[in-house]
């Protein structure tokens, strides 16, 4: 289906649209590298890491990143993370991981990192792919078991179920470094019904930003929901959706 | 592919005649001895070094002994990429065998992922193979693959063993002959002079007008500064 591929030129026209956008609303994106470029975002974010948290993450398992279809678990949707934008950024000292029955011997603390995230576009998917590391103040990069520590309980269950979204450590196509990368390649699979209901009902979508509300939020990453008001400002009806 | 057997099996076993050196600056308690290996040029650095790693924790204090890494000339060598692609990026006009340094302390976090298990290698390696068939057959070949036929891929290359890989890898190198060849053919051209660590763009196998494209036709197209002028 055509419909859920996203090539180099569309991905450059939704970015264009999203900095348009967050330029309006003030939420720091940015394009960097010219022509084969990225967008780009710094976020300040208080975060627990709850580091005595027991996960089966191993390098994003041998077995967890992109399972076939004879492995994959019933197909789960991937709705809007409506919830996650209230939470994310808010999480302190109280323990929150009742759902997963971890026994936690001592509170993580809280403290303050500096996020960095990049919209990538991947040839080999054609999907935007988003890319992230962290540091904290002192500058010391955060390890693969910290940042999966200090994704929200709400999303852990899902990721360990459902390795749609597997975090794993990759070298940054652009820039060379190691960079934490949330998997693209079942991307093309939660973006169908978005894209099919969008295009059912004449309504212009945004790729990029319909992806990024859904990938963002595990990973901390806000997308308020002005984005969507500005987006469709009480499109008439019958109006084409872009390419 | 099985007339093309006999190249198979040279890249196969390609091996780079290696000399493991410990970094100057680690304490010892006794003089540290080099580590000869013969290394695959198919495979990864950190799947092929146990003994490496076994041979020097023989000298060092290895309370402070942290993730073992590997530099040559000042750089650190990326773990992920192939053996022999390391070998021909930074050491290929020098003289054998390749003379590696081995350090177990200040990782360089900035510059190398980490691999704290071989689940990490194979993972890597998985997702590459994945790629590569999105590339090829929009994934749909490896994803109709069973998971152990997944594993019998990895175990081959873990364990050198041409026949085993080759039973599972040949079905991702098939291809409908009415359609010319894969949908693109999924290259990288690795490059030492820019902080862009390769080159990846969709590229057809066989041009519109239907003649099968070769190698120069590919570096006209998305690297022609390394053909010589006309």
């Amino acid at each position: 289906m055509s419909l859920c591929v996203l090539d180099e030129d569309e991905f450059h026209l939704c970015c264009q649209l999203l900095l348009q956008l967050s330029e309006q609303l003030g939420d720091g994106w940015s394009w960097e590298g010219g022509q084969e470029g990225y967008l780009r975002k710094t976020a300040l974010r208080s975060v627990v890491i709850d580091s005595s948290s027991v996960w089966d993450y191993e390098g994003g398992g041998a077995d967890n990143s992109c399972p076939s279809r004879s492995e994959q678990q019933e197909g789960e949707q991937e709705q809007a993370a409506v919830d996650a934008s209230a939470d994310t950024d808010r999480i302190n000292g109280d323990m929150e991981d009742e759902d997963d029955g971890v026994c936690v011997a001592s509170a993580g603390s809280s403290q303050l990192l500096q996020y960095e995230y990049h919209i990538l576009h991947s040839c080999s998917y054609s999907t935007p792919v988003l890319y992230f590391r962290a540091c904290t103040q002192e500058g010391r990069s955060l390890s693969l078991e910290e940042v999966w520590s200090s994704v929200h309980p709400n999303y852990r269950l899902r990721l360990q179920n459902s390795p749609l979204n597997t975090i794993t450590l990759q070298e940054h196509p652009l820039l060379g470094q190691p960079f934490f990368m949330l998997h693209p390649c079942r991307t093309e699979e939660f973006m169908r019904p978005v894209l099919q209901a969008a295009q059912d009902q004449h309504r212009p979508v945004n790729y990029v930003l319909s992806w990024l509300s859904v990938m963002g939020p595990v990973v901390g990453l806000d997308v308020p929901l002005k984005y969507s008001t500005l987006l469709h400002p009480a499109a008439p009806p019958g109006s084409t959706e872009p390419g | 592919m099985a007339d093309d057997k006999d190249v198979l099996r040279d890249v196969w076993f390609g091996r780079i005649p290696t000399c493991f050196l410990l970094n100057q600056d680690e304490v010892t308690e006794r003089e540290a001895e080099p580590y000869y290996l013969l290394l695959p040029r198919v495979s990864y650095l950190t799947l092929v070094t146990d003994k490496v790693k076994k041979h020097f924790h023989k000298v060092i204090r290895t309370d402070d002994a942290e993730e073992m890494w590997f530099e040559y000339e000042g750089t650190p060598l990326k773990w992920h990429y192939p053996i022999g692609v390391l070998f021909d990026l930074h050491a290929s006009n020098t003289v054998l065998p390749w003379s590696i340094t081995v350090h177990f302390k200040n990782f360089p976090e900035r510059d190398l992922l980490h691999c704290p298990s071989h689940s990490v290698i194979e993972a890597h390696f998985m997702s590459s193979i994945k790629e590569a068939d999105a590339l090829k057959h929009k994934s749909q070949v490896v994803n109709d693959m069973q998971k152990k036929d997944h594993k019998q891929l990895w175990m081959g290359l873990q364990n050198d063993k041409f026949d085993q890989f080759w039973a599972m890898n040949r079905k991702l190198m098939e291809y409908p002959t009415e359609d010319g060849g894969f949908r693109f053919i999924p290259f990288r051209i690795y490059q030492t002079l820019s902080d862009r660590p390769f080159i990846q763009k969709q590229f057809r196998p066989v041009s519109p007008e239907g003649h099968v494209h070769t190698l120069g036709d590919l570096l006209k197209e998305v690297y022609p500064v390394a053909l010589p002028n006309e």
